[in-house]
C-alpha cells in the first residue's frame, strides 16, 4: 500500500468550512456519525490499492483536512462496490460521498496522487460524448498516453484474445440521434456552469 | 362560609437594596405600590431575603396580626423554595394551597437589563398572581392506606435479589417467574468477570435461600394478564400454566426424563444439544422438580405415551392439570423481565447459522461450561476470534429490526472473560479479540482488560467486516485501523458477541401495568440520574436489564436500590395522595369516555350504574397533568389547584398596559420545562419582556377557550412549551396543536401565531431561540386586530352565559 507521507498534521492543513462542505454533499450529511469501527476498511476489496481507508478518509474529513483528502487516490479507486455501506453500522453512504468528493477534486482542480485513474474517467467521459457509446481500443490508448510501448506489449496479448472472440470492435461505435445525444451533453454541460 | 380574601403580598429582593438580584432591574418600590393599590390586597411588603428567617417571620406575623388567609411571594422560582413557603405558612395554621408564587427573579429580573420594562412585568407578574391568589381553593391532601405486599415479575437475578432484600425487611414477596425455574440468564453463564467466580456458585444459594424463604412465594410457569387498581394497591390476575407434575412430591431423580422418547431443542443450551418433553432445565433448578412441555409431550399431541408416569417411583405426574388463574392483591410491583440475546442472523456478513462454529457469546459460556468443544465435530479449537458489537451501535442495518443503536454494555468484558477462560482451558490457546472501543468501566475491568493484554491475547482494534467458511476454518476479514491496513486470519471458532435486547414481553407488560418504554424497548425510569429504578408510575418500579443493558454487579445494585424504594413506599402503610388532581362533578358527566381513552396515567375508571354510566378519577393515579379537561365534551372536569376560573384569571392577567409587543403568552409545562426557563434565567440569558410565561400541569390542560381568552386579553400569539419526558409529546402534542390551529382559522385567527415545542432542561438556548423566532414571526404577521378581538370577546361572553 503506498502511503502519503504525512509528517505532522498541523492547522494548515485543516480547512475550517470543508467538514461543513462536505456535510452538504450528497452522502456527506452523516459523517459525523461514525464511529470509525473501521468495518468499511476491511470490507473494502480494494483497500490495499488506496493511499488512505476509507474509514480514514472520514476521519480526515472530520478534521478538515481537505488537500490531503481531495488528492488522495482513495476516492478515485473507490469502485462503488457498496459493501463498505450495507456493512457500515451508521449508515453512511460512502461511494455516493466519494463521488461527490471525486467531483469536488475535478471542480477545484486538484491533481489526484494517481494519475490513471482520474484520467480514465475523463477520457471514458470523453468517448462517449465523442461516439454515445465506450470505444475500449480508443480509451486504452487515451490512457496509455498512445506511446507507451510497455503498456501496449504487456496487454497484447489479452487485447487479441477479446479481439478474436469479437469482443474488441476496432470500428467506432455508432448510436442513432447524435443530436439528441449531443444536446444531453450540452445541457449539462449548461447546467453545471451556473 | 365564604372567607373574604385578605391578601398579602411579600416582595422580594433577593440582597441589598439596588445590589439585589431583583432589585437590580426591578423597581421593588413600585411593585409594591402598584400591588398595594389592587382590591382586596390588605397588605404589600418588600424585604431583602423573603426566604430568611426574618423574612418567613413577617410572614407569619402578617397571617397573626392582619389575618391574611392569600398569601403571594414575588420572588425567586418555586422550584427553589416552594416547599419552604407552604411550611412556614401552614406553621401559622393557613393552608398551603393559599399560597402562590411569582417568579419575578429567574423569569425577569435576571432575563432582562431594560429596567422600566423589567419592572413593568414584574408588576404583570404579581398582579396575576394576585388575581390567581384570590380565587385560590384550600386542599387537604389525602391519605390511603396501602397493601404491604410486593409483586415482583421475572425470576432472573434481578428478581431474585430484590425479593430476598425485600423478604429480609418483612415484605411478603410474590416471584413471578415465567420459566420452569427462576434462575434467569446467570444460571447460564460459566464465569463472571472481572473477578472469575463461578456464575452458579454466587447464584444457587441465593435461589435456594429463595425457595426456603417464608416470605417469598414462587409462583414459576406463569404470567401476569392482568393489572388493575392504584398505586398501593393494585389487583393482580396471574395465568399459571399446568407443570403437570407435583412439585411437592417430585424428588428430581431424572428417571422420567430418562425414559421420554421425545427429544426437543434446549433452551438453557441455546440450542447446543437436545432435552426431552419431561424436563428440567437445569440441575439446581428451582423449583426443584421437572415439568412437562404440553408443545412436543406425546400425549398432548397424539393422546399416546404416559411413559413417565410409569417410572416415576414418587408417583408424582399428573396429567389432569389444570391452567389456573391466580388473584393476588400487592402493594408495589417490581419488573424485572431481563433482556434477551440479539439474534445475530441479521448480521449477515458474519454467516451466523451457516456453519456450526460460529456462535454467539452465551452459546460459547454454555460450551465452556460442559468442556470447551468445536460444535461441528468436538474437537478442541486451538483458535478463537471474538468479535464484538455485533448488531450493537449501529443505526441503520439492511436488515431492519436486527439491530440496536445503543451499548451492549457487557460486551467487551465478556468477551475477555470468554478469551481468558479459553486460554486457562486450552493449553497454547490462541484467542483474538475483534473490537470497535473497549469500553472497561466498572470497577476493576479495565486491569483485567491491562491484565489480558499481557497474557498473549490478541487485540485488534477494527469492527470485523465479515466471517467466512474457508477450506475448514472459518476466515475473519477486518481492518486493523490502528495500522489501517486489512487483516486476514483463519481461526477454529467465531464467536459473536450479539447486542442485548429488551425481553420480548417487555412492551405488552409495560403497557399492561401501564408504564412506558424508551426509545430502545427498554423501560423508562423516572429520572435518569435521581430516581433511576422508579417507573413512570407511582408504586411500579424496575430493576436490572428491564431499564437497560448492565453486568451482574449493577444488577444487584439497582436491585437493592428497587427494595428499598419498594420498602420506602410500602413501609409507611399509608400513601399521602396530592390534593392537585383532576375531579369529575357528577352530575355533568355523561359517561362518553372521552377522559378514558386520553388519559395517560389510567386514572379514570368507568362507574357502573343503573341509571347511567359515568366516569370516576382515582386520586391515588391521577397525575394532574390535565389533558382530560379540554377533551371533555360536557365541561364536567376540574383541575384541583388550576382550575379553570384559577387560569381564566392568569390569562386574563396578560392586559396590562405597557407598550410591549408582540404579546406572547407562553404556556409552560411546570416540571421540565419551567425548570429550564429557569436554567435560561440562570445562565442570564435574554429574551424580550413580551413574553408572558404561565405555568401548567401540561400544555394539554390548555384549551381553545384558553385560547380564546389569551387573544381576547391582548396576546398576538401563543406558545407551547413541553418538557420531553412529559405525558403529553410527540402525536399528542401535535394532534392536540393541530385540532387547535384548526379551530383558531374557524374563529378568523391566523394558525402561525399558535406554535408549539418540546425541550429537556439543559435546552433553555432552544427555548429562548424559539421565544425569538416566534417573536419576529408574530410581528411579521402583525398584532391582533382590535376586529377580531372584540368578536372573540363577544364569542367568550355568550359561552359563558349559556
Amino acid at each position: 500500500m503506498k502511503r502519503n507521507h504525512v509528517h505532522v498534521i498541523t492547522s494548515q492543513m485543516m480547512d475550517k468550512s470543508f467538514l461543513a462542505d462536505v456535510m452538504k454533499m450528497r452522502g456527506g450529511k452523516n459523517v459525523l456519525d461514525c464511529i470509525q469501527c473501521g468495518i468499511c476498511a476491511g470490507s473494502c476489496p480494494a483497500a490495499w490499492a488506496m493511499d488512505f481507508t476509507p474509514m480514514q478518509i472520514v476521519r480526515m474529513i472530520h478534521l478538515g483536512m481537505k488537500d490531503t483528502v481531495l488528492s488522495s487516490s482513495t476516492i478515485w479507486i473507490c469502485a462503488s462496490c457498496y459493501t463498505c455501506t450495507t456493512r457500515c453500522p451508521r449508515g453512511i453512504d460512502i461511494p455516493l460521498l466519494m463521488s461527490a468528493l471525486k467531483t469536488t477534486a475535478i471542480r477545484e482542480k486538484i491533481p489526484a496522487r494517481i494519475e490513471i485513474k482520474p484520467k480514465f474517467h475523463k477520457s471514458f467521459a470523453d468517448i462517449v460524448q465523442k461516439y454515445g457509446r465506450i470505444h475500449e481500443p480508443e480509451l486504452f490508448l487515451k490512457i496509455t498516453n498512445k506511446t507507451d510501448v510497455r503498456a501496449l506489449m504487456q496487454n497484447a496479448a489479452l487485447g487479441w484474445t477479446l479481439l478474436r472472440k469479437g469482443k474488441l470492435k476496432l470500428k467506432a461505435p455508432k448510436v442513432n440521434q447524435k443530436v439528441q445525444w449531443s444536446s444531453l451533453f450540452a445541457n449539462v454541460a449548461k447546467e453545471e456552469s451556473k | 362560609m365564604k372567607q373574604e380574601p385578605k391578601i398579602g403580598v411579600y416582595i422580594c429582593r433577593c440582597g441589598c437594596d439596588v445590589e439585589g438580584n431583583i432589585s437590580a432591574t426591578v423597581d421593588v418600590e413600585k411593585v409594591k405600590e402598584s400591588a398595594a393599590s389592587i382590591n382586596g390586597v390588605k397588605i404589600a411588603e418588600v424585604y431583602e431575603y423573603v426566604c430568611s428567617n426574618p423574612g418567613q417571620q413577617m410572614i407569619r406575623d402578617g397571617i397573626k396580626e392582619h389575618g391574611l388567609n392569600r398569601i403571594v411571594v414575588a420572588a425567586c422560582s418555586p422550584r427553589m423554595h416552594l416547599e419552604t413557603f407552604k411550611r412556614n405558612v401552614k406553621q401559622e395554621g393557613l393552608n398551603p394551597y393559599l399560597l402562590e408564587i411569582a417568579n419575578i427573579r429567574e423569569q425577569c429580573s435576571w432575563i432582562h437589563d431594560d429596567k422600566k420594562l423589567a419592572t413593568f412585568k414584574a408588576i404583570d407578574l404579581v398582579g396575576r398572581a394576585v388575581e390567581r391568589a384570590r380565587i385560590l381553593k384550600p386542599l387537604e391532601e389525602k391519605a390511603v392506606k396501602v397493601n404491604r405486599d410486593a409483586l415482583v415479575i421475572g425470576g432472573g437475578i434481578a428478581g431474585i435479589n430484590a425479593s430476598v432484600e425485600l423478604a429480609d425487611k418483612g415484605y411478603q414477596v410474590y416471584l413471578v417467574e415465567k420459566g420452569p425455574s427462576i434462575g434467569g440468564h446467570m444460571a447460564q453463564l460459566g464465569k463472571t468477570f472481572p473477578t472469575l467466580d463461578c456464575s452458579s456458585c454466587i447464584l444457587t444459594p441465593k435461589m435456594v435461600y429463595v425457595a426456603q424463604h417464608p416470605l417469598i412465594k414462587i409462583i414459576s410457569l406463569s404470567e401476569v394478564t392482568k393489572v388493575e387498581g392504584a398505586p398501593g394497591n393494585f389487583k393482580i390476575t396471574i395465568r399459571k400454566h399446568p407443570r403437570c407434575v407435583d412439585a411437592s412430591k417430585c424428588t428430581a431423580c431424572g428417571e422420567c426424563a430418562k425414559k421420554c422418547p421425545v427429544t426437543v431443542k434446549n433452551e438453557f443450551e441455546v440450542g447446543l444439544d437436545q432435552r426431552k418433553a419431561i424436563y428440567q432445565p437445569f440441575r439446581q433448578a428451582v423449583p426443584s422438580a421437572y415439568s412437562i412441555d404440553k408443545e412436543h409431550c406425546l400425549y398432548f399431541t397424539k393422546g399416546v405415551c404416559k411413559v413417565c408416569q410409569k417410572f416415576c417411583k414418587a408417583n408424582s405426574i399428573d396429567f389432569t392439570q389444570q391452567e389456573e388463574t391466580l388473584e393476588l392483591n400487592v402493594g408495589a410491583i417490581v419488573v424485572s423481565t431481563g433482556y434477551e440475546i440479539l439474534d445475530p442472523m441479521g448480521v449477515k456478513q458474519y454467516s451466523y447459522g451457516l456453519h456450526p462454529d460460529i456462535v454467539t457469546h452465551l452459546q460459547f459460556e454454555r460450551l465452556l461450561v460442559q468442556g470447551l468443544h468445536k460444535p461441528s465435530n468436538g474437537e478442541q479449537p486451538k483458535k478463537i476470534a471474538f468479535i464484538l458489537c455485533v448488531g450493537s451501535r449501529m443505526v441503520e442495518n439492511v436488515n431492519e429490526n436486527d439491530y440496536c443503536e445503543y451499548c451492549c454494555n457487557i460486551g467487551c468484558m465478556n468477551a475477555i472473560k470468554e478469551a481468558y477462560v479459553f486460554q486457562k482451558e486450552v493449553p497454547d490457546a490462541e484467542p483474538w479479540v475483534f473490537y470497535t472501543d473497549i469500553r472497561a468501566h466498572g470497577k476493576g475491568y479495565e486491569e483485567f482488560y491491562a491484565r489480558l493484554r499481557n497474557h498473549g491475547v490478541r487485540f485488534v482494534r477494527g469492527r470485523a467486516a465479515e466471517v467466512m467458511p474457508h477450506n475448514g476454518h472459518l476466515r475473519v476479514r477486518a481492518a486493523d485501523t490502528l495500522l489501517g491496513m486489512p487483516i486476514e486470519e483463519d481461526f477454529d471458532m467465531v464467536v459473536l458477541s450479539s447486542g442485548l435486547v429488551p425481553s420480548s414481553g417487555t412492551e405488552n407488560l409495560a403497557r399492561m401495568v401501564g408504564i412506558h418504554t424508551g426509545s430502545d424497548g427498554f423501560i423508562l425510569e423516572r429520572h435518569h440520574k435521581l430516581r433511576p429504578v422508579d417507573t413512570q408510575r407511582e408504586g411500579i418500579y424496575a430493576c436490572g436489564c428491564a431499564l437497560g443493558p448492565k453486568d451482574i454487579r449493577e444488577t444487584i445494585t439497582e436491585s437493592m436500590a428497587v427494595a428499598s424504594q419498594v420498602a420506602t413506599f410500602l413501609g409507611k402503610g399509608e400513601v399521602s395522595v396530592t390534593p392537585e388532581v383532576a375531579v369529575i362533578d357528577e352530575e355533568k358527566c355523561n359517561g362518553c369516555e372521552e377522559c378514558l381513552k386520553i388519559c395517560p396515567a389510567r386514572a379514570v375508571e368507568k362507574v357502573p350504574s343503573t341509571f347511567r354510566t359515568r366516569m370516576e378519577i382515582n386520586p391515588m393515579s391521577c397525575t394532574g397533568c390535565g389533558i382530560c379537561v379540554p377533551v371533555c365534551l360536557k365541561d364536567a372536569i376540574d383541575l384541583n389547584h388550576c382550575t379553570e376560573d384559577q387560569l381564566m384569571a392568569q390569562i386574563r392577567g396578560v392586559e396590562v398596559k405597557d407598550d410591549v409587543s408582540p404579546k406572547i403568552v407562553a404556556f409552560i409545562e411546570k416540571n421540565t420545562a419551567y425548570a429550564s426557563a429557569d436554567l435560561a434565567g440562570q445562565t442570564r440569558a435574554h429574551y424580550g419582556t413580551n413574553i408572558r410565561i404561565i405555568s401548567v400541569p401540561s400544555t394539554g390542560r390548555v384549551g381553545f377557550k384558553h385560547l380564546l381568552q389569551a387573544f381576547a386579553h391582548g396576546a398576538d400569539g401563543v406558545m407551547f412549551v413541553e418538557g420531553e419526558d412529559s405525558v403529553f409529546t410527540g402525536e399528542r402534542l401535535r394532534e392536540h396543536v393541530a385540532r387547535l390551529k384548526k379551530d383558531l382559522q374557524a374563529c378568523g385567527i391566523e394558525s402561525l401565531r399558535l406554535v408549539s415545542t418540546t425541550i429537556t432542561i439543559p435546552q433553555y438556548p432552544k427555548m429562548v431561540d424559539t421565544f425569538e423566532v416566534f417573536t419576529n414571526r408574530v410581528s411579521k404577521i402583525g398584532p391582533l386586530s382590535s376586529k377580531v378581538r372584540s368578536e372573540i370577546e363577544k364569542k367568550l361572553k355568550k359561552g359563558e352565559s349559556k
